[in-house]
């Protein structure tokens, strides 16, 4: 087939159990122009590259195509979160973000919510007593990093169904669902980010007089050399917060216990030995990125890559998940090893925009899988295997995940 | 134990300083410093860290660094 159907093959619902032989193709032809003008790059060498190279915008104003819709709510008072951003602005949001949540300033936030998550993760857990079947989505992986985040920010646990609704939308407007008209999809999709944005917003004003040690408090509070946010920025950073805190972790935790059913080797070895898990953690970002690719990228300048020139303001996909099976880069790409040294996995990406959240993902994902390791015993299996995918071939993990344990 | 961070390979993500926050620091925005003995306390963490390490720049264990003592 044509490589330039390539990324209609990957985003088709029909691939997401198994994507991985698609992107062995598209790594085999370098870089693919799409049919829409967009490339698509999915070789280890070439994605890392990019993401480290300052002439590859992540601000959809570099775009050729503009999002009208996102001219119309920035003339609205809307903002971008860093995420969207360039440096050097990207650099002065991410830096006041990072104050509160880790080091030099805050050190020991991560740490010091370790032992909450865990009670978290032990109170669900405690919850699969006396059924047969658990799913391991809506059961454990997913009110797990929920109930962190919200924690961590300082959201009333009576607020979350609400916020939860609006992530749904918002993570589905960023879907590609070649049924729906992706201008009213994206519009709604703002429409949620904006009341969760004003929500959060007030939220936050109204810990300046009344401050408690979460990290809304601190984003309000006092400011570092870098200076304060301004009030739409620091609504927008919240978002993102709270929007990134939620389905990424869910799908590694799931991901992750999939795979270790579908590995009962590995599942032993680590329930022999816990001091494994940060190692196949690590292994599960490189092998089952929650995060497949990366879909925001345009050149600032007409640029070669692999022998190809991808002009300016043209959409860049950088396939993450195809990179991390590169078997230029990783010996025996395709095996699912949780002791694996030489591990430079791109799970979190790399480079400026690398994730924010990583830290607090790592702690949770090695917390939530020993937890479940040590609840469900070696016969546990899936009732469906693959089972049921979420849409999106963005963020990429199963909507549920029914066990029998 | 004590530990070795080599200097040249790390890139300031700060990931170990999330993880064992005793043991490794940033000075400044950038810079990583750390503390090349070990407590027993924080053996575990500095394992976690050393898993976490993007391009596995800590070194850890009986032997490490004792080539630079
Ligand atoms: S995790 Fe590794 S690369 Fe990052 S600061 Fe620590 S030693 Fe350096």
């Amino acid at each position: 087939m044509s490589t330039e159907t390539l990324f209609r093959r990957i985003t088709d619902y029909a691939a997401r159990p198994d994507p991985y032989p698609l992107y062995a193709e598209l790594r085999e032809h370098g870089v693919a122009r799409q049919e829409d003008g967009s490339y698509l790059v999915g070789t280890y060498d070439e994605v890392v590259q990019l993401l480290h190279d300052p002439r590859i915008s992540s601000d959809a104003h570099s775009r050729a195509d503009v999002d009208e819709e996102l001219l119309r709510a920035e003339a609205d008072g809307m903002t971008p979160a860093f995420i969207g951003l360039d440096d050097p602005e990207h650099e002065r949001l991410r830096g006041i973000a990072m104050r509160p949540f880790g080091p030099p300033h805050s050190p020991g936030r991560i740490d010091a919510l370790q032992d909450d998550i865990a009670r978290i993760a032990q109170e669900l857990i405690d919850g699969f007593d006396g059924r047969e079947e658990v799913d391991l989505v809506d059961d454990f992986a997913y009110p797990l990093p929920v109930t962190v985040i919200g924690r961590l920010l300082g959201i009333p646990s009576g607020d979350m169904g609400q916020l939860r609704r609006w992530t749904d939308i918002v993570i589905a407007s960023l879907d590609f669902d070649p049924g729906e008209d992706p201008a009213v999809k994206r519009r709604r999709g703002r429409e949620a980010g904006r009341e969760m944005a004003d929500y959060l917003g007030d939220l936050a004003a109204s810990r300046r007089d009344h401050p408690s040690d979460d990290l809304l408090s601190a984003l309000v509070g006092d400011p570092g050399p870098e200076g304060a946010f301004r009030h739409e920025e620091l609504k927008s950073t919240a978002a993102l917060l709270l929007i990134a805190g939620h389905e990424t972790t869910v799908n590694l935790i799931t991901n992750g216990a999939l795979t270790l059913m579908r590995h009962p080797e590995a599942a032993a070895r680590l329930r022999n030995d816990p001091g494994l898990m940060p190692s196949a953690v690590e292994e599960l970002l490189r092998y089952e990125p929650p995060v497949q690719l990366l879909p925001q990228r345009s050149p600032l300048t007409d640029i070669e890559v692999a022998g190809v020139t991808v002009p300016r303001g043209a959409p860049l996909i950088l396939v993450l998940a195809a990179a991390n099976r590169d078997p230029l880069r990783f010996p025996e790409p395709d095996r699912f090893d949780p002791a694996r040294r030489d591990n430079q996995h791109l799970g979190f990406g790399s480079g400026i925009h690398s994730c924010f959240g990583a830290p607090l993902a790592r702690v949770e994902a090695r917390i939530a899988l020993t937890a479940l390791l040590a609840r469900i015993g070696a016969d546990a299996h899936p009732v469906e295997d693959p089972p049921p995918y979420r849409r999106s071939p963005v963020l990429r993990g199963p909507r549920h995940l029914l066990v029998r344990h | 134990m004590r530990i070795v961070v080599d200097l040249n390979r790390c890139q300031g993500y700060a990931q170990c300083a999330f993880l064992a926050p005793e043991v490794f620091f940033l000075r400044g925005d950038e810079a990583l410093g750390y503390r090349p003995r070990v407590s027993d306390d924080q053996r575990e963490r500095v394992g976690r860290a050393v898993a976490a390490c993007p391009v596995q720049a800590i070194s850890a264990g009986p032997a490490a660094g004792a080539d630079v003592d």
